[in-house]
């Protein structure tokens, strides 16, 4: 098989798409389910990333440790880290109106991108700062890359698995009762708070597990990885695949992503001085286009409404 | 005023002391010393603006109260709990429960959803137990077929379409619950007669086999005279008749004459 066209390149982008996908599967229990719409998805990313870079890079690991445990070690660290400012950002937000939410999410993305060029001595401030190489050696560069997408696409993978139970389990029910009428689950005796806390911040702490994988793939971690492209991208997928379905986050951000990441960039011959600069302002601006226009034309996007009338039915068997 | 026979008080009942709730300074509840519960079925009347539906509002705390208290006796020698200072699911989840006036569902939950929502306890609804759901289907799914049987809905896979099927959903969702203090805010309004003779019928038995204490409040008054065993008369905030419902029914000409038309209803 000739896999060429899949240049190194190529492969960083997929990997940057399914990491995507899984961030988007995350918004889809914040927002689709539980109504709290988080634009600040690239923040709990962020420190995932940092704090899993900062623990490998500034901790004394034994020689004996090899290079596997560090890493794993240090991704445990960036999920926990992710997840604690996901209790707190959590704590202060979850119980304000959507735009409470969409400020208090945006303003903490912007507060993580700012403490990432701060910091010299322990981010690298904006220049970034070496990690790791792939904690493996299967030979060419080309395939330690491929094994990692095939590793970020198992984590992923189960992920999406847990969504789709979600969906299928009372605690999902309990989700969307919270999104849709809190004072009623509250009457209920449904406690709504809690219930969106636990969810924001073991959410929060997979898209810190996200960040540090994809930490792992750059080698060198730098602010710029933490822009709005990342939140819009997988905001955009989800609300295009249809923000209330499992697999609208995976629908809209492979579309989305294969579109404007892949054709777009790298595979319609635009003259080579547009792609430094141009190309990708442009891009962002078609990430907004495209939001404008599923919101106008179907705000459901393409997998509309839930429709558990026709999924919710009896098990076949207790 | 009070006249009735001195009723044991095993039963569980809400006592609602000093409470006062006023907005933009217009006092809306002020009761200096209530209990509700005392009776199997109990009656909430009065005319619009009288602070009915605030009153019971206060006790499920869905709004908090300016100043005073309210404790919960289960009846059963249990220590009284201050339901004000609970938050509204704590209070839920011990057994006050009210249903709503105006119309509330879920948008996106089915009928069967929406009941087992109701149904399901907070050890079934934990972020890990994704393969909870044949538990919950097997556990509470009998009761919740009892309730479809007795009350059918259009298709109870389907969502709650006419007001008086989300009406219907609202009630059944609190008798999942078990309540033990129950407080209906209308629950006839909306609902076909068929289905309101059903509905108070089955509330009838569940105040007289199953000890659940219920509160009604209600414009049709017909409703009251039939169903309750005491009647709370509450005008412009405060309680000012309380009596059997053939004394009530008497006097609260005597009210309707001394505080205007309209006060009391048909």
């Amino acid at each position: 098989m000739n896999l060429d066209w899949l240049t190194q390149y190529v492969v960083t982008i997929v990997i940057l798409i399914v990491t995507t996908v899984g961030l988007a599967l995350l918004l889809h229990l914040q927002m689709g389910l539980a109504g709290i719409g988080n634009f600040g998805i690239v923040g709990f990313y962020g420190v995932g990333m940092y704090a899993f870079g900062i623990f490998l890079v500034h901790l004394p690991w034994p020689e004996s440790w090899g290079m596997v445990a560090p890493v794993l070690a240090s991704l445990l660290f960036g999920t926990v880290i992710a997840g604690i400012a996901g209790l707190l950002v959590g704590w202060l937000i979850v119980d304000l109106d959507a735009d409470g939410i969409l400020l208090g999410t945006l303003g903490f993305a912007a507060i993580v991108y700012g403490l990432s060029q701060t910091n010299r001595t322990w981010t690298g401030g904006a220049e970034g700062m070496g990690t790791t190489d792939f904690p493996y050696d299967i030979g060419t560069i080309k395939a330690n890359t491929l094994l990692w997408l095939g590793i970020t696409t198992v984590v992923v993978a189960l992920i999406l698995y847990y969504v789709i139970r979600v969906h299928r389990s009372p605690y999902g029910r309990l989700l969307i009762a919270t999104g849709q009428n809190e004072a009623l689950a509250r009457s209920l005796g449904k406690p709504t708070f809690r219930t969106k806390m636990v969810m924001f911040a073991t959410g929060s702490a997979a898209m810190g597990l996200l960040g540090g994988m994809y930490g792992v793939m750059l080698h060198y971690i730098r602010p710029v990885e933490l822009g709005i492209g990342i939140t819009l991208a997988a905001m955009v997928g989800l609300v295009l695949g249809g923000q209330a379905r499992a697999w609208g986050a995976v629908v809209g951000v492979v579309l989305v992503g294969v579109l404007f990441e892949l054709v777009f960039l790298i595979w319609i011959p635009f003259p080579t001085e547009w792609r430094r600069q141009s190309l990708p302002v442009i891009r962002e601006m078609l990430y907004g286009a495209t939001l404008i226009l599923v919101l106008m034309t179907r705000p459901l996007g393409i997998l509309g409404r839930m429709r558990r009338d026709r999924t919710v039915r009896r098990p076949a068997h207790d | 005023m009070t006249e009735s026979a001195a009723v044991p008080v095993s039963r569980p009942s809400v006592r609602i002391q000093d409470a006062v709730k006023s907005f933009d300074g217009r006092v809306v509840v002020d009761v200096a010393d209530l209990t509700l519960g005392k009776h199997p079925v109990e009656g909430l009347i009065g005319p619009n603006g009288a602070g009915k539906t605030t009153l019971m509002r206060m006790v499920t705390h869905s709004i908090s109260l300016d100043r005073g208290r309210v404790t919960f006796s289960t009846g059963t020698g249990a220590p009284d709990v201050v339901l004000s200072s609970k938050a509204p699911h704590a209070i839920a989840r011990r057994g006050v429960v009210k249903t709503n006036q105006v119309i509330q569902d879920f948008d996106q939950l089915t009928i069967w959803d929406s009941l087992l929502l109701a149904a399901s306890k907070a050890h079934d609804e934990r972020a890990l137990k994704i393969f909870r759901e044949p538990h919950v289907w097997s556990e509470y799914g009998d009761e919740i077929d009892e309730y479809l049987n007795l009350f059918p809905f259009d298709n109870p896979f389907g969502f709650a379409k006419s007001a008086g099927e989300k009406k219907l959903l609202d009630i059944i969702r609190c008798l999942l619950l078990r309540p033990k203090l129950l407080l209906l805010d209308e629950p006839t309004a909306g609902l076909p007669a068929g289905i309101r003779d059903r509905v108070m019928e089955l509330i009838k038995k569940k105040a007289t086999e199953e000890n659940v204490s219920v509160v009604v409040v209600e414009h049709d008054l017909n409703v009251i005279w039939n169903l309750s065993d005491y009647v709370h008369f509450m005008a412009e905030g405060r309680v000012v008749l309380q009596g059997d419902p053939p004394w009530i029914r008497e006097h609260a000409t005597v009210v309707e004459k001394y505080l205007g038309e309209g006060h009391v209803g048909r």
